[in-house]
């Protein structure tokens, strides 16, 4: 894949040829300092944006070239999201930001279980009514980790999942994407720590837009 | 400043789409200002700009014929008298051109001196015999100008020297046709008099100030003067303030309704803008910029973008307004303002250029208060969210978080419902009072009229047509125009029948209870309050005859004929007074009754049927007038409304991009934006829509009906037809700007939002 962000003497190559490929119950760090593209490779790989050449398949499903509405749908029931920053919706409880995706159009059936299940699975159903800001950053980020894997994906995206978390914190959130691989999801996790990165079966580093 | 200047330029260059959004909205505020400072202005001051163009006289003094040289005698003994002039007014003249023709035509045969009309067109009479000046209505409805000849009876072929304008009274078709010509044109026809008679006088004080004196003396000396009664220039502006009283005074009300709203929907936008970019701010001051500079910045760029929006407002609102509200003070016989309206427009400009900018320097100069980093932090945005929550039920799926999205902005969903509720109050009075004004003017139901035809028959003839197929009631009608006896200026419409009038006419009683013998009489609420007349009340009448009849006040009634001055009597009670009053037969049909079969019938006992008469019978230009101005002001109103809303939506999709970036990572199509914001849009529509109407009801229109009308209670509630129209109004704006902002939300990439 490629990618250019800019125009005319201002554009600027990102993604320079990277070629990646992740199967079933895989976890995979990308490893990588500030600005080196490893959130435009996730950004691609998850359809929230498009690359200038190349391909992504997900599951036997080509995504390019695909209508911004049957990438939505992708996005809906085939992947998840953890972002950095959590993400939660500061009007919602923890538990009704879990349920978000479920309540969206064309969302698979008996999410509000599965939310029930993940909020148990995940030991946080005693704050699940609680509002984000009276959570921890460990409790956020399960919060996070739970309404990525709602409807039930086979791709988790996960951009510097643990870069606001202690270290005690982090290693929970690490455990936990380890855990989501064991029902055969494939997940993808970037970092710019060598540590967090050291906790995926396999390490990929990306420099000047190139996967090493 | 001057780098205050650059900054606020380098500032709005950078957010073009906003600055265009913000720009809309003040030009929409100003437009509807606008429009309600032309029509509340131009009706406030026409009478007193026409009367002064016209030179109107301080008092007309109107009797029955008398020789000039009697007349004349008493009035120049007046004191402080300092011109005085004298007619000779000819009613019931057929007149025409060809096309047009009327036979209620005034003819006013003018002496010399001061004429009391100011020439719109062409010349004024001059010594010539054979010509004529036209007063305007009837110039403007025929199509004639000077140099036409217009058809007079009696008189033959008059040459139209020119067109005239006079606020004594309203204009044509409002009033019958009138025309001036100079006695010698009389004289040329019909051969000189010495001592030509004549039937009204205008007089000029010298200091209009002491009016009271000329008058005191004028009554102690008009002995021997029959049928003497005053108009005082002051008179004759309530009675044509009367000609469209209600909505005047409902126009003029409604302008302060139409500011509020603009100072609240400019502040609101304001402070929201301010409010968006307070971390901008915090860096600035951070950087050493000084809390004046940062503030002086942005009531710049405030300035920046009101002026323009501002002055392209007014003149939109002007020339919107202009055409109806010259229409309507043509039919009132006042003169358009011209040049003066520049005064009140500049105040508009200069109120929707401060109001901005006042809103938008406010909020800064309060932040700049706080520590830099408090507002690089943004702790002013995220105070809403921890703040304690209403007790309110927390709505789930995309619908209810939209709603919970732009209810965590609770100052601006405040003011976005106000603005909203008031227009929605605002545009439902507008339209019940077009509603109302259609209603006077086509349906005579609503003067308590339940005939619907009228024949000019003997009452002797009743019987007959009572036999008529079709006809449910039928009695004789009698009707003569009275004077009170103790102030001869106000005159009285007596009605009367034999038996019950409610048959007939019944409308409804304010207070009392209807007539019950021949020496009591109901009277119009008009007439109550300026005869002081209550229940148990005596109305003592000076009939045409001469003689006087005395009433005792049964009940008060809500008329609107003839403005309220109306009193109905016994058949019996009127004729042992007034053998001579004028009757006609009143007809009531039944249900489905063929009109045309009844029709003939009448016509075979020998007169042909009228339709009953409305409140403004010959007003229709008048209230085509009324009604378009009242659209207009609804229109605009209207528009304010797909603005708020829109700049409501767009704010809260701008605020929250980063929500809607997450929803759309966790497969949020443009489908689930579109419900979001329609989730946000119910949250400020609906309470608002309730709220407006609940206002319009409660409170805004019987309020305006009480200011409009004293003489007559106006529904002015809106109904169901208003209320629906309006509510789909919403509905479709509502729609309008859920589709736009999500599209434009939904154009935006994902991954540049999720940082934002």
């Amino acid at each position: 894949m490629t990618k250019s962000v800019g125009t005319g003497r201002a554009a600027r190559q990102i993604l320079r040829g990277v070629d990646i490929s992740v199967e079933e119950g895989e976890l995979v760090g990308v490893l990588g300092r500030s600005g080196s593209g490893k959130s435009t490779l996730l950004h691609l790989l998850g359809a929230l944006d498009r690359p200038d050449g190349g391909e992504i398949v997900l599951g036997g499903e080509r995504l390019t070239g695909r209508s911004d509405r049957s990438l939505a749908r992708i996005r809906l029931r085939r992947i998840g999201f953890v972002f950095q920053s959590f993400q939660l919706l500061a009007e919602c409880s923890g538990e009704e930001n879990v349920l978000l995706p479920t309540r969206l159009p064309g969302a698979p059936r008996g999410g509000s279980g599965r939310a029930r299940a993940l909020i148990g699975e995940l030991g946080i159903e005693p704050v699940a009514g609680r509002s984000p800001h009276e959570l921890s950053g460990g409790e956020q980020q399960r919060f996070a980790i739970a309404r990525a894997l709602v409807n039930d994906p086979v791709l988790v995206l996960a951009d510097e999942p643990t870069g606001n978390l202690d270290t005690t914190a982090a290693a929970d959130v690490l455990r936990l994407l380890r855990e989501m691989t064991g029902r055969g999801r494939a997940v993808v996790m970037v970092t710019h720590e060598p540590e967090i990165a050291a906790a995926a079966d396999r390490v990929l580093e990306m420099a000047d837009g190139r996967l090493g | 400043m001057s780098g205050a200047w650059a900054e606020a330029l380098r500032g709005l260059r950078g957010r073009r789409g906003r600055t265009l959004l913000t720009a809309s909205g003040i030009a929409l505020a100003a437009a509807m200002l606008s429009t309600a400072a032309i029509v509340a202005y131009s009706l406030q001051t026409g009478f007193d700009r026409s009367a002064t163009r016209a030179g109107l006289p301080d008092v007309i003094a109107r009797f029955d014929e008398q020789p000039l040289s009697r007349v004349a005698a008493k009035i120049r003994a007046l004191p402080g008298l300092a011109a005085a002039t004298f007619r000779y007014e000819v009613t019931n003249i057929p007149l025409g051109v060809p096309g047009h023709e009327a036979r209620n035509g005034v003819v006013e045969v003018i002496g010399p001196g001061r004429r009391g009309y100011a020439i719109l067109a062409g010349r004024d009479l001059g010594v010539a015999p054979g010509e004529a000046v036209v007063e305007q209505g009837v110039a403007r409805a025929w199509g004639i100008r000077p140099g036409a000849t217009l058809g007079v009876q009696a008189l033959g072929p008059v040459r139209v020297a020119g067109i005239s304008e006079s606020p004594d009274n309203v204009a044509f078709p409002l009033a019958a046709p009138r025309i001036y010509i100079t006695r010698q044109s009389a004289e040329a026809r019909f051969g000189h008099e010495a001592d030509p008679v004549v039937n009204s006088a205008e007089l000029w004080a010298t200091d209009p100030g002491r009016l009271d004196e000329i008058l005191v003396q004028a009554r102690a000396t008009s002995y021997g003067i029959r049928g003497l009664r005053f108009v005082t220039r002051a008179g004759v502006r309530i009675l044509l303030d009367e000609a469209a009283g209600i909505v005047i005074a409902l126009l003029v009300a409604l302008s302060a309704i139409a500011l509020l709203t603009a100072a609240v929907m400019l502040a609101s936008s304001a402070r929201a803008e301010v409010q968006r970019r307070l971390v901008g701010i915090g860096l600035r001051r951070a950087l050493g910029a000084s809390r004046g500079h940062v503030t002086l910045a942005q009531a710049a760029e405030a300035l920046l973008v009101a002026a323009p929006a501002s002055a392209l407002g007014v003149l939109a609102g002007a020339l919107l307004a202009q055409g109806p509200t010259d229409r309507l003070l043509d039919i009132l016989n006042e003169a358009p303002p011209g040049g003066a309206l520049a005064l009140p427009l500049l105040g508009c400009f200069a109120l929707t250029c401060l109001i901005p900018v006042l809103a938008s320097a406010w909020p800064v100069m309060r932040a700049g208060r706080r520590p830099p980093i408090a507002l690089i932090a943004g702790l002013e945005l995220r105070s809403t969210g921890s703040g304690p929550r209403l007790p309110l039920p927390r709505p789930g799926g995309t619908l209810g978080l939209g709603s919970r999205l732009v209810s965590a902005r609770r100052v601006r969903l405040a003011s976005t419902l106000t603005v909203l509720g008031v227009s929605v109050a605002f545009i439902l009075l507008m339209l019940a009072l077009a509603a109302e004004l259609g209603e006077l003017a086509n349906n005579p139901a609503a003067l308590g009229k339940r005939y619907q035809l009228t024949a000019a028959l003997p009452a002797t003839a009743a019987p007959a047509v009572r036999g008529l197929t079709g006809v449910e009631a039928a009695a004789p009608r009698y009707e003569v125009q009275a004077l009170d006896s103790f102030s001869l200026g106000e005159t009285i419409t007596v009605i009367a029948y034999p038996g019950d009038h409610t048959v007939f006419e019944a409308p409804s009683l304010a207070s009392g209870g209807r007539l019950r013998g021949p020496r009591q009489a109901e009277v119009g609420l008009g007439l109550a309050q300026v005869l002081g007349l209550q229940v148990g009340s005596t109305l003592a009448l000076q009939l045409p005859s001469g003689r006087e009849a005395r009433f005792r006040v049964a009940g008060v009634v809500n008329s609107l004929q003839h403005d309220g001055r109306v009193a109905y009597v016994s058949a019996a009670g009127l004729l042992a007074a007034e053998p001579q009053a004028s009757e006609q037969i009143a007809i009531r049909l039944r249900p489905n009754a063929n009109r045309a079969a009844i029709s003939r019938g009448l016509t075979a006992l020998g007169a042909a049927p009228a339709a009953a008469s409305t409140a403004v019978g010959t007003g229709q230009a008048l209230i085509a007038a009324l009604k378009a101005i009242l659209r207009i002001v609804a229109i605009v109103n209207g528009l304010v409304c797909l603005y708020a809303l829109i700049q409501a939506l767009v704010l809260t999709a701008r605020e929250r991009r980063s929500t809607i970036a997450v929803l759309r990572a966790c497969g949020a199509g443009s489908g689930a934006v579109r419900l979001l914001l329609a989730g946000a849009a119910a949250t400020v529509v609906v309470p608002a829509a309730l709220a407006g109407v609940l206002l319009e009801r409660l409170a805004l229109g019987p309020a305006l009906a009480r200011l409009a009308a004293g003489y007559a209670s106006l529904a002015l509630g809106a109904g169901a037809g208003e209320i629906a129209i309006v509510l789909g109004g919403f509905a479709v704006f509502a729609a309008i700007a859920v589709l736009w902002v999500a599209r434009v939300t939904s154009a935006e990439p994902i991954v540049g939002a999720l940082g934002g």
